[in-house]
């Protein structure tokens, strides 16, 4: 079956090059629907189902952003789509965390440094469509702030009137900050971050930690969608607060 | 002997000492409790009682004024001629014009008999009179005068033997003599100052200085009644030469009791009290006996003994607490005991010597009872301002040097001209030498130059620019080098504006940080002790946390705008000259093109980032750097062995952060590139700021000696260079080759 690919780019060499990287990572069949602007990407998806997915016949399986685009960022469309069932991959020029935080936060599954080797940009993104995300020690650092209990944007998180998405919870005892549980980071999950802020390797860390290296992909997945789950949240208070729901 | 313990303390609450008299004569607690205390009864009737004593002390002036100018006179204009002789040189009356140039001989009274008349017939202060016979003859003979003048009419006998038939009558409000009038002034400023004193903080030590004050002015209203020109009667004339003993005795007490006491108590303050009274008032009741021969002398030797023994005092109280307004009072004490003590001397010689330079010796007298008065008027101001001390105080100073000099000259012999010149210039010689003592010692200079100023409030800014909420620290030390105080205190608590407190003894300033709470800086003892604080003081201190708050938020704006400035250039090079990169490398030829463009690329991205943010933390850059090595040689199937060691986590400078990112890049793509090792291992160890960064290979590579430096090497050397560092290239024993950087300080500038 053929695997329908969106590439919103507004660099046509660049669209073309990405093109390359997406035919030679999979064995797949690959249909490729470019976009130059976010108006036409919102075109294509709504063709294929609209924002949900949900009535789609045959939803993209995966989209590859650009940050700057012509008529905005690509991250509006990431906030568009938390429930679209595709990988979501920003490709951009940007490498520090101040761009790319709020990309992952937006919903985005992984990130690809567009002046990367095409040979390294085949592997991220196989890495990444396999559920091995990359995280950089700055992002890691991100990450560490915030799900610190209290700090960071937990601080304004509130107890749970949206919806869960499923079982993260701990067992743990509810901590004074009220900061609901699926939002906690375990224990294990603290400790690869720490170790990923300070710059070791995913190898390094499992052998640090006594543990298989994709159980810290694991690990690393499941930070990932708590950053999601905590960026869903905010975004239902918002609404809430603004008398949508 | 000097003056009192005034203090400037108007409209401000009494220090601890009278509670505590044993400590420091400033307490911050007490100083809270009093700070806290709501206006007392007192303070509402304290301009009413000011007015009271104004109206007293007018209406006693007038008194003074009324009884002198009722006082019976020949009018006119009498000077001292030749041989002592009693010269008319003007008069208002018809009858005396004709004879305006002769000499007086005799007063022929109506009864027929005659008063032989000579310049000792003048008025006189009776109390500068050195000779005990010279004075009785002096009373004795103004007693006749005065009789004399109480019957209805006397002849006049002229030296041309002419006679002159005059009725003598009351001086009048208009024939007291320009003097007259200066010196009741000046007795009048001498009331209302104590006046004031006592009523701003009704205490022993301001009775002290009001009693002082009083006494003076008695002094100074007696000697304008002596002023006053015209052949006239004396006041009292046997009793004057007592009066002004008696009031130079309770000044002299009253001076060292209140020294006993202020600034500091002293231990034996009772004993320093007992003694201080009780000699002088012994001596009155033997002169009130007529028991005491030489009376003169014995005047000028208490006086002058309680003089030295005021300054031994104050000097004790300061050595017990170094209260520089004890060191202001010793000063003032000093001066007015060595000017006594020159005045008596030319006093004695001149009483050896004619009558005339007598004359002129009691003008110096006068004299220095004027800078004595000045100087009791100086005292409450002293903490008030610089500019006004100074300037009445060299005015009194250099006046009565100036005619004393005058007075000893003409004494000596020296004809009056030349005397004047000669004292002219000495007394400017004086003058340029003693101006330095008189205007930076006594109350203490200006602080610091402005230059120095200027320095140390930059370097303050720039400190409270990194933590804008300890403002009080760097302004402490700011205050300190310029005051250089004692004792520096933080008081947690607020306070409106800069102060002085405690004569002089103790400065507040505010301080207004953002993000913290308002406290007070207390500063004591300006000078370690040798200076006062002063008004002034108060306002620059003020003026000086405002200009820190001001340039502060100055160099924050500037700053803003930089930063801003910088972003908004890294930003636009990002993105437009970035992805023209990303194209041209998406478009290359060959595999070099595309890893030459790969690289520019890179090198931008770490050059806006550069721009962008301010400074990295070192373990933060550290942890990248790792990241950004260990994925390029995983991409080019290399081994990494990293260690990077550091004992303090520095925070680099942007130029530092960049170098040292390019420099590792560098080095890793030479290896990369050239190289075929098959491990790269990276050592770098910062210790006390010192780095040393060692990248070995195990590749194909030797003789680095021989290898041309080209874009990438000698761009590390470059910067290597910039950082202030060296950077060598070795063989890497039997294989590979080694760079070994060494830069020896990376510690952040100040």
């Amino acid at each position: 079956m053929t695997v329908k690919v969106l590439i919103l780019e507004d660099n046509p060499v660049a669209r073309g090059f990405l093109g390359r990287v997406v035919r030679e990572s999979f064995s797949d069949p690959i249909a490729i629907t470019e976009a130059g602007d976010l108006e036409t990407a919102r075109r294509h998806i709504g063709l294929t189902g609209g924002a949900r997915g949900l009535h789609g016949v045959d939803p993209f399986k995966l989209i590859l952003v650009d940050l700057e685009l012509p008529d905005g960022n690509g991250m509006e469309l990431l906030a568009e789509l938390p429930q679209y069932p595709a990988t979501k991959i920003v490709t951009t020029l940007y490498s520090d965390d101040d761009h790319l935080f709020p990309a992952l936060q937006c919903g985005a599954d992984g990130y690809l440094l567009k002046e990367d080797r095409f040979e390294v940009l085949v592997e991220e993104l196989q890495k990444i469509v396999r559920g091995q995300p990359p995280l950089s020690p700055a992002i890691a650092r991100r990450l560490l702030t915030h799900f610190r209990p209290g700090g960071g944007s937990d601080a304004n998180a509130p107890d749970g009137s949206f919806v869960h998405t499923s079982g993260f919870q701990t067992s743990r005892p509810v901590a004074l900050e009220k900061v609901p549980d699926h939002e906690r980071l375990t224990p294990r999950e603290s400790e690869v971050l720490t170790y990923l802020s300070k710059g070791f390797t995913i190898k390094e860390i499992a052998s640090l930690m006594g543990i298989k290296w994709f159980t810290v992909n694991d690990h690393i997945k499941s930070i990932y969608k708590k950053l999601n789950v905590s960026s869903r949240a905010e975004a239902a208070v918002l609404a809430s607060k603004q008398g949508l729901v | 002997m000097a003056d009192a313990a005034a203090s400037d303390a108007r409209r401000r609450p009494a220090p601890a000492q009278d509670t505590q008299p044993a400590d420091s004569s400033f307490d911050a607690g007490a100083l809270q409790l009093a700070l806290a205390a709501p206006a007392s009864l007192a303070v509402r009737w304290r301009p009413w009682l000011l007015l009271a004593a104004a109206l007293t002390s007018a209406l006693l002036c007038l008194a003074v004024m009324r009884l002198v100018a009722g006082l019976p006179a020949v009018p006119g204009v009498w000077v001292t001629g030749a041989q002592g002789t009693l010269v008319l040189a003007a008069s208002p009356l018809d009858e005396l014009q004709l004879h305006i140039g002769r000499g007086l001989v005799a007063l022929r009274l109506p009864d027929g008999s005659e008063l032989r008349a000579d310049s000792g017939l003048q008025r006189r202060l009776s109390r500068w009179i050195v000779d005990d016979v010279e004075r009785s003859n002096y009373v004795a003979r103004a007693d006749q005068l005065a009789m004399a003048l109480a019957q209805p009419n006397l002849t006049l006998r002229m030296d041309d033997g002419s006679l002159v038939r005059v009725a003598p009558k009351p001086h009048g409000v208009g024939g007291l003599g320009p003097l007259f009038w200066v010196f009741m002034a000046l007795a009048a400023a001498l009331q209302w100052t104590a006046a004031a004193v006592l009523v701003a903080r009704p205490q022993l030590r301001n009775a002290l200085y009001a009693l002082m004050a009083l006494a003076q002015s008695g002094n100074l209203m007696l000697i304008a009644e002596q002023s006053v020109p015209g052949l006239g009667a004396p006041l009292a004339p046997n009793s004057s030469a007592l009066w002004h003993m008696a009031l130079d005795f309770v000044t002299a007490a009253a001076a060292v009791h209140a020294f006993a006491l202020h600034p500091r108590r002293l231990a034996e303050a009772r004993k320093v009290a007992l003694l201080a009274w009780g000699l002088p008032i012994f001596l009155l009741a033997l002169a009130l006996g007529g028991q005491l021969p030489g009376l003169w002398w014995w005047t000028q030797g208490v006086t002058l003994g309680m003089g030295v023994l005021a300054v031994a005092v104050l000097t004790r109280s300061y050595r017990a607490e170094p209260h520089p307004f004890a060191l202001v009072l010793r000063r003032f004490s000093l001066l007015a005991v060595a000017s006594l003590a020159l005045s008596t001397l030319v006093m004695a010689d001149a009483a050896a010597r004619a009558p005339g330079a007598r004359d002129l010796a009691a003008v110096g007298a006068l004299a220095w009872t004027l800078l004595f008065a000045a100087l009791l008027l100086l005292v409450p101001f002293v903490a008030r301002g610089r500019a006004l001390t100074r300037e009445l105080l060299l005015l009194a100073t250099v006046g009565l040097v100036a005619t004393t000099l005058t007075l000893l000259f003409v004494a000596v012999g020296v004809g009056e001209p030349s005397a004047l010149v000669l004292s002219l210039v000495l007394t400017l010689a004086l003058h340029a030498a003693a101006r330095p003592w008189l205007l930076s010692g006594l109350v203490g200079g200006a602080p610091t130059g402005s230059e120095r100023s200027f320095e140390q409030l930059y370097r303050a800014a720039s400190e409270v620019r990194r933590q804008p909420s300890r403002l009080a620290e760097p302004l402490g030390r700011l205050l300190t080098e310029l005051f250089d105080p004692r004792d520096l205190q933080q008081l947690t608590r607020p306070s409106s504006r800069a102060r002085v407190l405690g004569d002089g003894a103790a400065l507040l300033v505010p301080v207004q940080a953002d993000g913290a709470p308002p406290t007070t800086l207390l500063l004591r003892y300006a000078r370690q002790g040798r200076r006062l604080f002063t008004v002034d003081d108060a306002r620059l201190a003020e003026r000086i946390a405002d200009q820190l708050r001001r340039a502060v938020a100055y160099d924050l704006a500037v700053e803003r705008g930089r930063k801003e400035e910088r972003q908004r250039i890294a930003q636009d090079l990002h993105d437009d000259i970035g992805a023209r990169l990303l194209t041209l490398m998406y478009q290359a030829q060959t595999p070099e093109m595309e890893d030459y463009l790969r690289h520019t690329l890179l090198d931008l991205k770490t050059l806006t980032r550069g721009l962008a943010a301010t400074e990295h933390r070192l373990s933060h850059a550290a942890v990248e750097w790792k990241r950004d090595v260990g994925q390029r040689l995983e991409a080019a199937r290399l081994r990494l062995e990293w260690r990077f060691e550091f004992d303090q986590d520095l925070t680099l400078s942007v130029v530092q952060w960049s170098a040292l990112t390019r420099v590792l890049r560098e080095l890793v793509s030479n290896t990369i590139m050239h190289a075929k090792a098959s491990r790269v291992e990276i050592v770098c160890n910062i210790e006390r700021g010192a780095l040393s960064l060692r990248v070995m290979d195990d590749g194909v590579g030797r003789a680095p000696q021989d290898w041309s430096h080209g874009l990438g090497l000698g761009g590390v050397r470059k910067r290597i260079k910039q950082l202030g560092g060296e950077v060598r290239w070795r063989e890497n024993g039997a294989q590979g080759i080694i760079c070994e950087a060494e830069v020896p300080d990376l510690m952040p500038r100040r």
